[in-house]
């Protein structure tokens, strides 16, 4: 079942489409990702999507449901642009948050301690938010939008701001999550966190669609594969007619493969005058494809 | 009304109804009020003027005994108000005399001088020579029993008897006090009461108006400037937030306004049985509270137009805060308002003089003036209900809805806006997006 269905949106502000005619769905349990540089529409479409602002044209539908007063309950929403009521205190805040999502007060009490221990901020529950570190902030802000227990989780920039600690506490809680059915759609433009998480994709460019499309799907698509090589020796097998060019430090090299080279040939060469003692073939990154994309397409052309 | 939006009131209001400014601001009012009231009688204690000095000239010999006679009040220490004392002296020696007072008044030895000529009775003029001119009650005062005096003069030459004059000026002597005629019947009241009454309710409203109004602009701005908007308008549509805001920050208003309200209205009518059940005498402040004529009714429609005009106004506060960045940027951009506010005021200054013309009538249901002037017209009939007060309450209420509708717009766009600040004209393209 498609829990969250984007039909033909477009939006413009005055002269400026910030979305053109943008669609995707999404299933229960994936982890999605909005991906696209800065100003590209990722943050009107998430506007949209939380019936913040209403699309020119277009449909959106949550579980089904166009009446996105009420779809919006089911959302918990952590946007880029973020902050807390600086002089309420962390329960009380939290309290609040849950209230304007709808839950009941005995309901949200249970799930405040729940989550306040799961990210150890219990201790701070009775202390002003001001009072509290930035990241501490954002992890208060973090488990604010899962209070609720929304069926769907949207987070811009989830990890902006966190050391490594909280970005894997993060991390691990959305994995449970998503273990428990929730889907979860990511909104970035940094590649690597996405490329490990996400199982689709939709890379938006100028209000536009680039790319859409399972992760894995989209690798194989772009086809070009990279091979990484450390040995010890002759480098004469890299006069080959598989390799298109490559990136060679000595003892290791980084090549790309030609159209229709085969790597396995390339092997074969390498073990004849040299000593391999690694040998990977790499897919293309979501970096090097994102960048590829933006660069070559026209921003107005069909993927 | 949505449970969302009650979540909104309720933090509007209780998260600043717990701060400690809020709470002694409130409870303290009352306190205050008292320690003015008690205020204006301890300065009045303090500030008594001591026995004044004057020296009289009196050439023509038939004034001063009568004068000081007349004059002989005491101060509320006991003491004399006056030290008259009688200078004799020639035509010749009368220059160098007035040098010698003159510079007595300069050093401060005395207070001043009246100098009498001879043919005062045909005159009728006298000098009063002061240090300061400013108290013009005193030179009434000496005006009044100078005159009394010539008047007996004039009248026993034309051969009436002393006594006979005196029963006739004491029971010639009229008082005027003034009625104000209503359905029910005559009530005496004081127009000097009335008044004052009413500059002192304006006077709070028009406060409050504006107090409530930044506090709300710099709410909003708050969410805008800390990026809580984004958070809260994901779950709760942008117009329902501000809805809930005016509400919630209205609330804290009304909080203050009816315990001061009801602390007047309980010291009018309750505080002095209480007094008098301990078998006390009740404080004297409470008399001046209750010459004020501060009545039930009265406060009710101060109630009702503080709703009326802190609503329309905080509509526009709000705009004006989902516009600007920052608070400097508010409080630099809200002079317009600042402007009603005043003009406001100083109509209903006149207003509260003339509460029936035309022209008041008019601009009592302009909007922007409504809440003010409607409700100083309101004050200053009392008990009568001036013309134009219900069809005052139905435009306000309507121009209030139609203000509230276009301004969600802007402020719906303007919240979520970062960076430079719009043009006016901008924000009013705003009104047209969905």
């Amino acid at each position: 079942m498609s829990v969250l269905e984007v039909e033909r949106i477009t939006k413009s502000f005055g002269t400026l489409k910030a979305v053109d005619d943008i669609s995707f769905s999404i299933e229960e349990g994936v982890v999605f990702g909005l991906l696209g540089p800065n100003g590209a529409g990722k943050t009107t479409t998430l506007r949209m999507i939380m019936n913040v602002i209403i699309p020119d044209s277009g449909h959106i539908s949550v579980l089904g449901n166009r009446d996105m007063k009420i779809a919006t309950d089911y959302i918990g929403y952590l946007p880029e642009e973020r902050g807390l009521y600086r002089k309420m205190r962390v329960y009380e805040l939290l309290l609040f948050l849950s209230s304007i999502k709808s839950m009941s007060k005995k309901d949200a009490k249970k799930e405040i301690d729940f989550w306040l221990e799961r990210i150890e901020l219990s201790e701070w529950k009775k202390k002003k938010i001001e009072e509290l570190s930035k990241g501490m902030q954002q992890k208060i802000q973090f488990i604010g939008t899962l209070l609720h227990r929304p069926k769907i989780l949207i987070l811009d920039e989830p990890f902006g701001g966190l050391d490594p600690i909280n970005q894997n506490l993060i991390k691990d809680i959305l994995m449970e999550l998503k273990s428990k059915g929730t889907t979860i759609i990511f909104s970035t433009h940094v590649m690597e966190s996405a490329e490990k998480l996400c199982e689709e994709i939709f890379l938006i460019n100028k209000g536009k669609q680039v790319l859409y499309g399972r992760l894995s799907d989209i690798k194989k698509k772009f086809g070009k594969k990279n091979v990484y090589i450390e040995y010890n020796g002759d480098d004469e097998f890299l006069k080959s007619d598989h390799i298109n060019k490559y990136n060679n430090y000595g003892n290791a090299v980084e090549l790309q493969l030609a159209k229709d080279g085969d790597p396995q040939k390339i092997l074969k060469e390498a073990i004849k005058k040299a000593q391999i003692t690694k040998f990977e073939i790499m897919e293309p990154s979501l970096n090097e494809i994102f960048l590829e994309s933006v660069k070559d397409k026209d921003p107005g052309g069909e993927e | 009304m949505s449970k969302k939006v009650v979540a909104v009131i309720k933090r509007e209001y209780i998260s600043r109804a717990k701060t400690k400014g809020f709470i002694i601001g409130t409870v303290l009012f009352p306190v205050i009020l008292i320690l003015i009231f008690s205020g204006i009688f301890i300065v009045g204690v303090l500030f008594q003027p001591s026995t004044r000095t004057y020296h009289i000239i009196d050439q023509s010999g038939i004034i001063f005994d009568e004068f000081v006679r007349i004059q002989s009040d005491t101060l509320k220490n006991g003491k004399p108000k006056y030290n008259f004392i009688r200078e004799k002296v020639s035509s010749e020696e009368l220059e160098t005399l007035l040098e010698t007072l003159k510079s007595k008044v300069v050093n401060k030895e005395i207070d001043g001088y009246l100098l009498i000529p001879e043919d005062v009775v045909q005159k009728r003029e006298v000098i009063y020579s002061v240090r300061n001119v400013s108290d013009f009650e005193e030179q009434s005062s000496f005006s009044r029993t100078l005159s009394t005096i010539v008047t007996n003069i004039r009248l026993t030459n034309r051969g009436f008897k002393a006594e006979e004059i005196r029963k006739e000026m004491e029971q010639g002597r009229v008082r005027v006090t003034s009625h104000q005629i209503t359905d029910k019947g005559e009530v005496e009241k004081s127009g000097i009461s009335s008044y004052l009454l009413t500059y002192i309710l304006t006077y709070v409203m028009f406060l409050m108006m504006m107090i409530y109004g930044q506090i709300l602009m710099r709410s909003v701005i708050e969410e805008k400037s800390q990026r809580i908007t984004e958070t809260i308008v994901s779950a709760v549509r942008p117009v329902e937030l501000m809805i809930g805001k005016i509400i919630g920050i209205c609330g804290l208003g009304l909080t203050q306004l009816v315990i001061f309200g009801g602390f007047m209205l309980g010291a009018i009518y309750f505080a002095e049985p209480i007094f008098k059940s301990f078998g006390m005498t009740a404080p004297e402040f409470l008399d001046v509270i209750r010459k004020l004529h501060f009545t039930a009714p009265v406060f009710g429609f101060m109630v009702l137009f503080f709703l009326l005009g802190f609503i329309f106004y905080s509509g526009l506060y709000a705009a004006l805060g989902a516009i600007v960045n920052s608070e400097d940027e508010g409080q630099q951009f809200q002079w317009p308002f600042m402007i009603m506010f005043m003009l406001s005021y100083f109509i209903m200054f006149t207003v509260a003089r003339h509460p029936e013309t035309a022209r008041a009538f008019w601009v009592s249901l302009i909007p922007f003036f409504t809440p003010m002037v409607m409700f100083a017209r309101i004050a200053v009939s009392d008990p009568i209900i001036p013309s134009g007060t219900y069809l005052s309450i139905v435009i306000m209420s309507i121009s209030t809805v139609v203000l509230i509708m276009i301004v969600s717009k802007i402020y719906r766009v303007g919240i979520l806006m970062y960076g430079k600040k719009p043009s006016i004209r901008e924000a009013l393209k705003w009104i047209r997006y969905h």
